[in-house]
């Protein structure tokens, strides 16, 4: 997408003016977005973004810019302007550019570039319209989403790397709206992995109408969530947001090497429950949050994080690796262009164990199953998050009575890690996205049902 | 003095429109242009600095009652071309939209540069010296260990409309912001908390008033724990009482009534709220920093009554919403290059109440400072909601206890009937975009111990 010979110009610019490392990140990123409305096309929407990030390394400061112009003597401007400040007599010679290409661990078929498949992605919505509306007369509306991505990278770096990628993103989705005339409420089902909209040959679309519906329903007659501290079952897939947020944010070095992490200094230790095991791996074959390479150019990796409840390692991006000291684990990634890139992660999730889920819900005297999660947030220097429970019953000796609506579950990433007792045999995995200091990436969430011994639940009743 | 439409700007959306009118469509155009400075400091040192310079194109074109969008980020002749030709393509999948017409505007309307694009004499360099006197301030604060998130950003934003019709709308602003978030620690204890400045030039920002409200923020709240489970009237401060409406203004959109969706669709002229709430939009208030000349289809705005004396009187409305319930539109129309036309506020108010300070902050009740999970507690369509909360437990105005670990939890179109006063006072939020009084709401379900 850009001469190497204008990238080389740019780059030994940039260590010229003494810049430890320099760095361009070009990015061209179809989308098309197809979005329906109780059975009928709401928009199509489709557009190309394109443009070129610098990143420049002074010791430890970073400095980035980003333009949509492929303009040499603009990259150099920009690179001039940024390093101002810290300009110094040359430290690097530049390197040859070595050309390589990780080989695709992700293979896609039906591709934005090839075929927007509008009329197939437009098909599935409606089917899954009529079947989420047909579940009962309750179910008021419908609205339901394709979006696909094709993103193209290519990056050259002052140690001569010069690489390319192309990611192929697909995910759809449907909620459905339920209403007894007084109360409204919502269910949601969706689906989405790195490739393209053969996607779609695994994906049923009566599943997903009936399941978007069925949620809705249930919230529908779900009643006031009881609040204090109690014991919490969450369920497998999506309820591995509790590991991502209470932990995974933890354990990126973009806040481990300011010390704004709880975990900063704890490698080694025990920070869990020894029944947790825990791993964020970019490899899994078409998985939401893999890559074949980082945002850095990198090979990306398989990282056990937690071994028997044991803090084993850090998701380390390069600036990251420099502060801290630990080797780098392919995990540097940004949204796009406009972000320069920090350590984040990708497929993240809680290993699985051998209990049950029925001999969890049995263990609890008074408490919560919460079956389905929704997402959540944390403040990485004190650990404290919380996240919404989509789907949650009231659990009172070891039966499920009710539906509860509005429950959110807080806690610290310390304490609640401490309070898994017991983690299933059910594993599963589900797509989110994870927004952060370099915007918002596809992650991928997943876990076993586990059982939390103590966590506050808010609620309304 | 006011701005002038670039010679390629007018080329890029000539060709734009020459195109959709061969294909038999009319079309708007949205032009998007940003250049912003971010600073970050660490241990003294400047740690991250990034400069950029962007712009987009947003085409929206109408043929035969059918919509189509599409955008791009290159403004060759080849790129734009290529735009316009996907948004026709894209149309053709659409329902018919009767409602969705490009607008017969021919305004020529453009904003005033010596309220909202002030020349800012500040230099890098002053600007990363006062990034770094926000982070050294506060590291001298006993128990403030860190200063994980900082920053000083400076923007200059530029938005055009242009239409086949024959509409230009060219409106840009500067500003400049301070924020920052400190850690503080003691022993075990530990909180982190934070705020910011936005200011049209750099010399404005107050940066010693910055480090105290940062810091005192964080420290007043590190012994803080939770409160026993029980109903408290709550009063959320000027951030949270913002936010709190920001998630719920789904009940303003007359979009989301169209859609059916909205629980106030059928409550035009009735009661919604407690009698002494009045909800309103001024976008022309310059003081504010979401001031709106015109809305995103180029409607010249005005100040909107939603809700007056508790009566719901209008929803936010573009001209596809109006013209669905036989209105007219009410300047409300938003659009960004990449997405479709939807609807939303410029500068959110609440009117003056009559308690005064004495009035308002009488006996026992939960001052909420910070809150968790805004994205995923709320549901906009039942109003329920749960968040994570810190604050202080107050008497008589007097802040006595910190509150942390604990969620309040509610109903936000219920809360809205549950008011037990309204402050005669009104104040901004940090960001400048909403001016409201404090509220006391009754009765909120928090759970703590």
């Amino acid at each position: 997408m850009l001469n190497p010979i204008v990238a080389q110009s740019v780059i030994d610019h940039a260590l010229s003016l003494g810049a430890d490392f320099a760095e361009l990140f070009i990015e061209k990123h179809r989308t098309a977005s197809v979005n329906t409305l109780s059975a009928t096309v709401e928009s199509v929407n489709s557009g190309i973004d394109f443009g070129i990030g610098l990143r420049i390394v002074f010791g430890g400061k970073v400095l980035y810019g980003y333009t949509n112009q492929t303009d040499e003597e603009l990259l150099k401007r920009i690179a001039s302007n940024l390093a101002a400040r810290d300009r110094r007599d040359r430290v690097n010679l530049f390197t040859n550019f070595d050309f390589s290409v990780m080989p695709d661990k992700h293979p896609s078929r039906i591709i934005l570039s090839k075929d927007a498949a509008i009329d197939s992605k437009v098909a599935f919505l409606v089917k899954a319209d009529g079947v989420a509306r047909a579940v009962s007369e309750s179910i008021s509306q419908t609205r339901g989403y394709c979006m696909q991505r094709e993103q193209d990278i290519e990056i050259f770096n002052s140690e001569g790397l010069h690489t390319t990628d192309t990611r192929n993103y697909i995910r759809a989705g449907i909620t459905s709206i339920a209403t007894d005339g007084t109360e409204q409420s919502v269910g949601g089902w969706n689906d989405g992995g790195l490739l393209g909209w053969e996607l779609s040959e695994s994906m049923d679309a009566v599943i997903a109408g009936e399941e978007a519906s069925r949620q809705a329903l249930v919230n529908l007659t779900a009643k006031p969530c009881p609040s204090g501290r109690m014991p919490v079952v969450i369920g497998n897939g999506f309820g591995g947001v509790i590991f991502h947020e209470a932990c995974g944010h933890l354990l990126e070095t973009t806040s481990v090497a300011k010390k704004a992490s709880v975990f900063h200094d704890k490698m080694g230790e025990m920070i869990a429950n020894p029944v947790v095991n825990a791993v964020d791996d970019g490899t899994m074959a078409n998985e939401w949050g893999s890559i074949n390479i980082d945002d850095e150019g990198m090979a990306t990796q398989r990282t056990q994080l937690i071994k028997d409840g044991k803090l084993t390692n850090f998701l380390v991006d390069r600036v990251g690796g420099e502060k801290t000291g630990f080797p780098r684990s392919g995990s540097g990634r940004r949204e796009n262009y406009r972000y320069a890139p920090t350590s984040r992660m990708r497929n993240t999730f809680i290993e699985a164990g051998d209990s049950n889920l029925d001999e969890m819900i049995a263990s609890i005297d008074k408490g919560i199953f919460a079956s389905h999660m929704g997402g959540g947030s944390v403040q990485p220097g004190t650990g404290e998050f919380n996240f919404a429970v989509n789907e949650g019953y009231y659990v009172e000796n070891g039966k499920i009575l009710y539906p509860i609506k509005s429950a959110t579950l807080i806690s610290t990433g310390p304490a609640v890690l401490k309070e898994i007792s017991m983690v299933g045999q059910d594993f599963a995995l589900a797509c989110g996205m994870c927004g952060s200091s370099s915007g918002s990436v596809p992650t991928t969430v997943g876990q076993p049902a586990i059982k939390v011994d103590d966590i506050l639940v808010g609620g309304n009743a | 003095m006011d701005q002038r439409i670039s010679d390629k700007l007018n080329t890029a959306s000539n060709q734009v429109f020459d195109r959709a009118r061969a294909a038999g469509a009319e079309a708007d155009l949205i032009v998007s242009e940003a250049d912003s400075l971010s600073l970050q400091a660490l241990n003294g040192e400047l740690d991250k600095h990034t400069v950029s310079s962007t712009q987009s194109f947003g085409v929206r074109v109408v043929k035969d009652e059918k919509v189509g969008i599409a955008y791009s980020e290159a403004s060759d002749e080849e790129s734009l071309n290529w735009m316009v030709d996907q948004a026709l393509q894209n149309a053709t999948y659409s329902k018919s939209e009767p409602h969705e017409k490009i607008l017969d505007n021919k305004q020529h309307l453009t904003s005033d540069d010596s309220i909202f694009y002030l020349d800012d004499v500040a230099t890098v360099d002053e600007q990363i010296a006062l990034v770094l006197q926000l982070e050294k301030g506060l590291l001298e604060k006993d128990l403030v260990k860190n200063v994980p998130y900082n920053g000083l950003g400076q923007g200059t934003s530029s938005r055009y409309l242009f239409s086949s019709a024959g509409l230009q709308a060219a409106s840009r602003s500067r500003a400049v912001h301070a924020y920052a978030y400190a850690l503080a620690e003691d022993g075990e204890k530990n909180a982190m908390e934070g705020t910011g400045q936005v200011q049209r030039l750099t010399s404005s920002l107050d940066i010693p008033k910055l480090i105290e409200d940062a810091a005192s923020l964080s420290l007043d709240l590190l012994d803080g724990k939770p409160i026993a489970s029980n109903k408290y009237d709550v009063i959320f401060d000027n951030e949270c009482q913002v936010q709190m409406f920001g998630v719920f203004t789904m009940v303003l959109s007359g979009k989301a009534a169209k859609e059916g969706i909205n629980p106030w669709a059928n409550k035009v002229g009735k009661s919604v709220t407690d009698s002494r709430l009045q909800i309103l939009d001024k976008p022309l208030f310059v003081d504010g920093f979401g001031y709106a000349l015109f809305d995103d289809e180029g409607t010249a705005t005005a100040d909107t009554a939603f809700v007056t004396d508790g009566v719901l009187q209008t929803f936010m409305h573009n001209s596809v919403t109006a013209s669905h319930f036989g209105l007219e539109t009410t300047g409300h129309a938003s659009r960004g290059t990449k997405s479709t036309l939807g609807v939303g506020y410029h500068q959110l108010m609440l009117g003056l109440g009559e308690a005064n300070d004495a009035e308002l902050k009488a006996g026992e009740y939960l001052e909420v400072t910070s809150m968790a999970g805004l994205h995923s507690g709320a549901n906009p369509i039942s109003g329920d909601f749960s968040f994570g909360a810190s604050g202080f437990l107050c008497r008589d105005g007097v802040r006595v206890q910190p509150v942390r670990g604990i969620t309040v939890a509610g109903n936000f179109y219920k809360m809205l009937n549950k008011i037990q006063c309204i402050g005669d006072n009104a104040h901004w939020n940090w960001e400048r975009s909403s001016l409201m009084p404090s509220v006391r709401f009754a009765d909120l379900a928090i759970s703590g111990d």
